[in-house]
């Protein structure tokens, strides 16, 4: 995911920083790739055909489809999902795992190793809430930090090092962006507990995990003096500008008229005004005699600090032939027949 | 970003394209004159030249043209001088004689037909705008005249019929023959078809005036004398210019106002149009410099307000409005009603007979290409030609044509549904 740098600018920032970690990271998903295999995943001819739950097998029923759930990812088939977990959350059937299952987020898998099915979801959550572009940074090797950070924190999710703490950080920084792009209706994170509730993907079942959960979202409160915790600190982060809000609308573009040499006034008292003025059927129309006002005295005066002759001279004398000429032009128009 | 008014002026197309200093007016007028009348002498040359060359088709050419011409009132039967002398063209200052009588003409026709002022009005800066780029010699007065009223009317949201219009002119007088130059007046006004008039300015310094006497009128921000202050002093003025102050009350100055104002009106309905200051001047200054000569210590007075006296522009715009006051007395209907009638008359009568020797001399020397608008206008058209009809094999190709578009599109759609039968079948 780092990108390399444009011109090596020393040693230690030859490929943007992020060489070390990241070989390291991808060197240890290596090694436990093996030992976690035969938990889960059956060899895939015999087990693809026959539901662990029912032991049902697809020779007998050929419209038989399985389902995984994201939270553990064992799967069972659509039958066993009815039957189980029609009635509102249960425990997984399987033996050994006892985490709490929904029927709502069973789905037909997409990967055949449910590993990688794992992983592009865990992928998948972690880049919606870290989707910072190159352009936020203020260069290119803090951008590529950041990158080396995301992959570190997703790589912690899936290899369940540290998952709590990285959980959380997860959601305090959900939280802290949210804030930051809503700044106008919600200025701080009021209630970290409450909107991280919002991200929670894995449902926490025993009371131990509640308990440590509650404990690690007091944290925030309580550690923030002026400045809200946000989960993660990245280096060379640009901040936000929030857009400006939208002007009204405006057709003359800021200009406006400003009259020199009179005022217009609500109302003139001269006599062949008053029947205009009094006829229903101009103010029925909507005419407003101010309109009139303003036209009569506009024309009164566009045109008074105006001498012709002046500005006419003016206008000829840098371009004389010119001025003349277009106006030849015009005439001749007319030999078209 | 403000504008001022000034500013607002100044993106009109009446100070953009139809303001003029007088030179360059006069300058544009000697090149219309002088175009216009090598093209006349051209085209008699031409027509003569043809005329040597098949003297046997000679005399029916000149029948036909007279007939041609003969439909057109007013000077349009135009012979062709014959003999070999030069064309005797019309001059500059005949031409404007000429142009000044088809405005006052216009005028009548406008009165004639009940138009609003601003219709006859903007009809007549079209005809002096038409003129200023056009010769009388190439095209002939009253036809243009009809047919820029008939835009006028257009242009200031009257709408007309143009059968309707027509039928007022008689049984001579069709449509088509509005019709014909209008795209031809339109097109030499550069479809500027917006004309700023003073009437409306007027109007507002009326409205102006009558508040400041009676000393409410909203101060300028710039102004250093209170209303009141500015009453008192008003009503002290003279009557006459350097004359005695005289006390007025109140209604006594309301009716001075009025009475001003309704000079004014009159001016600007009658010299204003009938003189180029349209061309010279502001519409701002043309109502200022009327209402000047309707009453000066007033129009001086209301300046005053507007631009203090010691502003470098008050003596400025003061020069120009008297110029162009000068330019609107100078006019013969300015005092047209102060003078005895006999004088009037003996002047109108000499004023008659100038106009019939110059309509006379246009007779000689129009131009013969551009007397039937009608015609040109039909030309102009796709594949217009006389008698209405198309040349032979032009219509069979089009025909042709025609046909192979409808097989090519039959191929491509299907042929055409059956109508009416197919239905009653079923």
């Amino acid at each position: 995911m780092s990108k390399p740098a444009p011109r090596a600018t020393g040693s230690s920032t030859k490929d943007g920083g992020a060489s070390f970690l990241s070989n390291s990271l991808h060197s240890l998903s290596i090694q436990h790739q093996f030992p976690s295999k035969p938990a889960r995943s059956v060899p895939a001819d015999s087990s693809s055909d026959i539901c662990p739950v029912c032991k049902s097998s697809r020779y007998l029923n050929p419209n038989m489809k399985f389902l995984v759930n994201p939270e553990c990812y064992h799967k069972m088939c659509e039958s066993c999902v009815d039957r189980i977990f029609s009635h509102g959350p249960a425990p997984c059937p399987i033996a050994g795992c006892k985490r709490t299952l929904r029927k709502a987020k069973f789905r037909s898998q997409t990967f055949e190793d449910l590993k990688v099915e794992r992983e592009v979801d865990i992928r998948r959550r972690v880049a919606r809430v870290m989707n910072k572009v190159e352009a936020d940074f203020e260069s290119l090797k803090d951008f590529n930090d950041y990158l080396e950070s995301v992959e570190t924190t997703t790589w912690n999710l899936i290899l369940k090092v540290d998952v709590e703490a990285t959980e959380r950080r997860l959601r305090l920084w959900e939280a802290a962006q949210k804030a930051e792009t809503n700044s106008t209706k919600r200025s701080l994170v009021e209630d970290p507990s409450l909107l991280s509730e919002t991200s929670h993907v894995i449902l926490k079942k025993g009371g131990t995990q509640r308990k440590q959960q509650l404990g690690s979202t007091d944290d925030p409160l309580a550690g923030s003096g002026n400045d809200p915790e946000t989960g993660f600190v990245f280096h060379g982060l640009k901040k936000r500008v929030a857009p400006e809000p939208e002007k009204p609308y405006d057709p003359y573009e800021g200009w406006s008229i400003d009259p020199q040499y009179y005022v217009v006034q609500d109302d003139y008292s001269v006599d062949w005004l008053t029947k205009a003025k009094d006829d229903p059927v101009h103010s029925v129309g909507g005419y407003d005699m101010r309109d009139f006002y303003s036209r009569a005295l506009s024309d009164a005066f566009s045109g008074f600090g105006v001498f012709i002759e002046d500005e006419k001279t003016l206008e000829e004398n840098p371009g004389a032939t010119a001025a003349v000429a277009s106006g030849g032009q015009d005439v001749n128009m007319d030999d078209v027949f | 970003m403000k504008l001022t008014e000034d500013d607002i002026y100044r993106t009109s197309t009446q100070y953009r394209n139809w303001s003029f200093t007088p030179t360059q007016l006069a300058l544009q007028r000697q090149k219309t004159n002088q175009q216009a009348s090598e093209r006349v002498k051209a085209a008699v040359a031409r027509q003569r030249a043809q005329r040597v060359r098949q003297p046997q088709a000679d005399t029916a050419s000149t029948s036909e043209s007279e007939r041609n011409g003969s439909g057109i009132e007013n000077g349009s039967s135009t012979p062709i001088p014959v003999g070999d002398q030069e064309v005797n063209c019309l001059t500059v200052e005949e031409e404007m004689k000429l142009v000044d009588t088809f405005c006052e003409k216009a005028l009548d026709l406008g009165k004639f037909c009940n138009f609003p002022t601003e219709v006859t009005a903007t009809c007549i800066q079209f005809l002096r705008r038409f003129y200023l780029f056009n010769s009388p010699m190439t095209y002939e007065g009253q036809n243009i005249s009809r047919t820029a009223m008939f835009i006028a009317n257009k242009a200031e949201s009257y709408f007309l019929n143009a059968e309707n219009y027509a039928a007022r002119f008689g049984p001579k007088a069709t449509a088509e023959k509005v019709l014909a130059p209008e795209y031809l007046i339109i097109q030499a006004l550069r479809y500027n078809l917006d004309v700023r008039h003073p009437f409306r300015g007027l109007k507002g310094g009326h409205l102006e005036l009558i508040e400041l006497a009676n000393g409410n009128l909203a101060a300028l921000p710039s102004a250093t004398e209170t209303p009141a202050e500015l009453q008192a002093q008003m009503l002290l003025l003279p009557r006459k210019p350097d004359g005695p102050a005289t006390r007025m009350s109140i209604a006594e100055l309301e009716k001075r106002i009025t009475d001003a104002y309704g000079f004014a009106s009159h001016i600007l309905k009658t010299a204003a149009l009938l003189t180029d200051a349209y061309f010279l001047y502001t519409p701002s200054h043309i109502w200022l410099s009327a209402h000047l000569l309707a009453d000066e210590p007033l129009t001086l007075f209301y300046l005053s307000t507007k631009l203090p006296s010691s502003s470098p522009m008050a003596a400025k715009t003061l020069a120009t409005i008297r110029s162009c006051a000068t330019l609107l007395s100078s006019h013969r209907s300015f005092n047209s009603d102060r003078i005895p009638p006999s004088e009037k008359d003996a002047r109108d009568k000499k004023e008659k007979e100038e106009v019939q020797v110059l309509v006379k001399k246009l007779r000689q020397c129009r131009d013969p290409d551009k007397i039937d608008l009608v015609k040109l206008n039909q030309a102009q058209k796709r594949d217009a030609v006389e008698g209405g009809g198309l040349e032979e094999n032009k219509a069979k190709r089009r025909k042709l044509q025609r046909e192979g578009y409808q097989k090519e599109a039959e191929d491509f759609w299907g042929p055409e549904l059956a109508k009416g039968e197919n239905r009653e079948g079923k």
